[in-house]
């Protein structure tokens, strides 16, 4: 397929070059005249709400979030937004909770206001199941968008590793947080324009025969624009109540007690602007996945008129072309051609139908059929492709970097490109500082030397910033040869969100909770997740439901049994001493 | 004995729809018309 082996035009690599120097510009120049850590790690705590909030956004967005789940939409359709519907919900939640009490500890950590509450080795655990997983997941970070664009782009994975991290390693920790938060206000503004910039083009893009109602006709025949999905079966990922209430506590936990998410808001001047920097998010995260997932559908729908290749992964057609038995390849793609063009010819068919007013009904279950015709063709080659005994191969995150890279013009691929590195960045500038923090505050201040002069203590903030950068990048250049590691890792952080946040649910909800019954609570809530992982097939969204569950009647029992004598801590304890909301 | 209480911090006045309890009405509101919209637009007749 010649279209796998185009690359970017001159236009295409300015628009990229220029916006790669202008944001380390802009970096390096916000961040100067930091002094102090309360500089370095909280940005001051001047920031506006709209810019702490736009920070929560870009840090959330990642690379692999951008162009893996517009491949998603164009593979199973849009119920993947279901995953956002308990955020909003979250975010109240958490303003009403969490917000005020970190605020007024005047914590650098989450995990420092457990020790406030609780006791040190609470804070140690819970910090240091943070370093675990933020800090091989950043690597993962750093490396999934790497492999994905050197395929498409035909780089080294070293050299888009080295580019992509390079950049953001420099004013990370040249200006810490506040460097971190002014470029996520920029690469926020960049990524929304470069949203409204992909509908805009799938939909222009469409050919002239087809328009937008046809397109989503098509889309919605073909099962791609299911959003809302009432079943009540716990197996199936993106459900209305998995969402809801599974994605709700995933929120809480991820933006309640994730460092990466906590320093944004703690960056806040106020109060008021800390709470407003999440509400922000809960008005424009699900509008925002939504066209993010519309541009995936109209993908798919452009695909129909235009040819696609055997595999979208390019590195995996040519192991293919390779290793597969000549006869078989060539019958595979035969059928695989004869599928697209025969459904290129029912969605023809489907949209004149509909424009010359005649019922529809009987074009469309051709386009149907031969929707499905085409699925199992594909289904074929993807088992052919994985081998004997393997799972299909999954390339659904090369989708939309292809068509980029192959179908836009006019430096817009150039454009999409530097959206899918701001994504990536905005999201690594964050995990890099929000590592060095915990690091420094929770390990190197409290254990190692607590009394550091503010130069010393920059210095190190500094240092620990650029250390966790280069093992990112050498975790993210080892990644290929860690294989189902990299699954993992991934999965290492849903064992255990849950537990944190009934931790954090004890310390805030309970002034009875004693910290010998959070920290044993915590044991049983991440034992308690590793089995339900184990041994049932629901869902991973629940897993939070349940570990949270579990710490927090845990924890009570606990308390109960061992009575007072196992609390400690000196914090505010308990909603009584919440503000007014 | 009592913990001692974090100082207080700074807290501007509620910049939008008057109230805290508003603001948050207004979120749970919008979520919900958010997924009505996308549940109509899941079935609407294209």
């Amino acid at each position: 397929m010649a279209f796998l082996t185009q690359g970017l035009a001159t236009a295409d690599w300015l628009v990229l070059a220029a916006y790669l120097v202008a944001i380390v510009a802009f970096g390096l120049w916000v961040g100067r005249g930091t002094r102090g850590i309360d500089d370095f790690f909280l940005a001051g705590r001047e920031m506006r709400w709209w810019a702490a909030g736009l920070s929560v956004m870009a840090t959330q967005i990642s690379a692999i979030t951008f162009v893996g789940t517009t491949g998603q939409a164009y593979t199973k359709g849009m119920s993947f937004v279901a995953f956002y519907f308990g955020l909003p919900f979250a975010m109240v939640v958490l303003s009403l909770t969490v917000v005020p009490f970190f605020y007024r500890a005047r914590v650098f950590t989450a995990y420092e206001y457990l020790e406030q509450r609780f006791d040190a080795r609470t804070r140690t655990l819970t910090s240091l199941l943070f370093l675990l997983s933020r800090g091989l997941a950043v690597g993962v970070t750093l490396y999934a968008p790497s492999l994905v664009l050197s395929v498409v782009l035909g780089w080294s994975e070293a050299a888009t590793i080295a580019l992509m991290g390079g950049t953001t390693i420099l004013y990370v920790v040249y200006g810490g947080n506040r460097s971190v938060i002014w470029t996520d206000v920029v690469q926020m503004a960049l990524i929304w324009f470069g949203i409204f910039v992909c509908v805009g083009v799938a939909i222009a893009r469409l050919p002239a025969e087809v328009g937008l109602g046809d397109a989503l006709a098509l889309a919605q025949t073909a099962s791609r624009l299911e959003t809302v999905d009432l079943s009540l079966d716990l197996t199936k990922p993106y459900t209305l109540w998995s969402g809801l209430i599974g994605g709700m506590f995933l929120a809480m936990a991820y933006f309640g007690c994730d460092q990466s998410q906590v320093q944004r808001y703690l960056s806040g001047r106020s109060l008021t602007e800390s709470r407003l920097s999440l509400l922000f998010n809960a008005f424009l995260k699900v509008p925002m996945q939504f066209l993010i997932l519309l541009t995936g559908v109209l993908v798919f729908v452009f695909f129909h008129f235009h040819d696609t290749p055997l595999l979208w992964n390019r590195a995996e057609l040519a192991q293919l072309e390779t290793r597969a038995p000549v006869g078989e390849l060539v019958r595979l793609r035969a059928e695989a051609e004869a599928a697209h063009r025969e459904r290129r010819s029912a969605a023809s068919a489907f949209a004149a139908a509909r424009r010359a007013g005649l019922d529809p009904e009987p074009a469309r279950e051709a386009y149907r059929a031969s929707q499905q015709r085409l699925e199992a063709s594909e289904a074929e080659v993807r088992r052919l492709a994985a081998g004997p005994g393997a799972a299909p191969v999954n390339d659904v995150n090369y989708i939309f970097p292809s068509y980029v890279v192959s179908q836009l013009r006019g430096g817009i691929a150039g454009l999409v490109i530097a959206v899918i590195f701001a994504a990536a960045m905005s999201t690594l500038a964050a995990e890099l500082s929000s590592l060095a923090t915990a690091t420094v505050i929770d390990f190197y201040k409290r254990f190692v030397n607590t009394s550091g002069t503010g130069a010393h203590d920059l210095l190190v903030s500094r240092v620990f910033t650029a250390v966790w950068g280069i093992f990112a990048a050498l975790v993210a250049l080892q990644a290929g040869q860690l294989g189902s590691a990299i699954e993992v890792v991934n999965r290492f952080g849903s064992y255990f969100y849950g537990s944190i946040l009934g931790v954090f649910g004890l310390a805030i909800l309970t002034p009875r909770a004693s910290a010998r019954g959070a920290f044993y609570g915590l044991l049983a809530g991440m034992a308690t997740v590793f089995l339900v992982s184990r041994l049932t097939s629901i869902a991973f969204l629940w897993y939070n439901v349940v570990g949270a569950l579990t710490v927090f009647g845990v924890g009570l029992l606990i308390t109960a049994a061992s009575g007072p004598s196992g609390q400690s801590g000196t914090a505010t304890t308990g909603l009584a001493a919440s503000p007014a909301p | 004995m009592n913990p001692p209480r974090p100082p207080e911090a700074s807290d501007d006045r509620v910049p939008f729809f008057g109230t805290w309890r508003a603001i948050y009405a207004a979120v749970a509101a919008c979520a919900l018309a958010v997924m009505a919209l996308l549940a109509l637009f899941s079935r609407w007749p294209f």
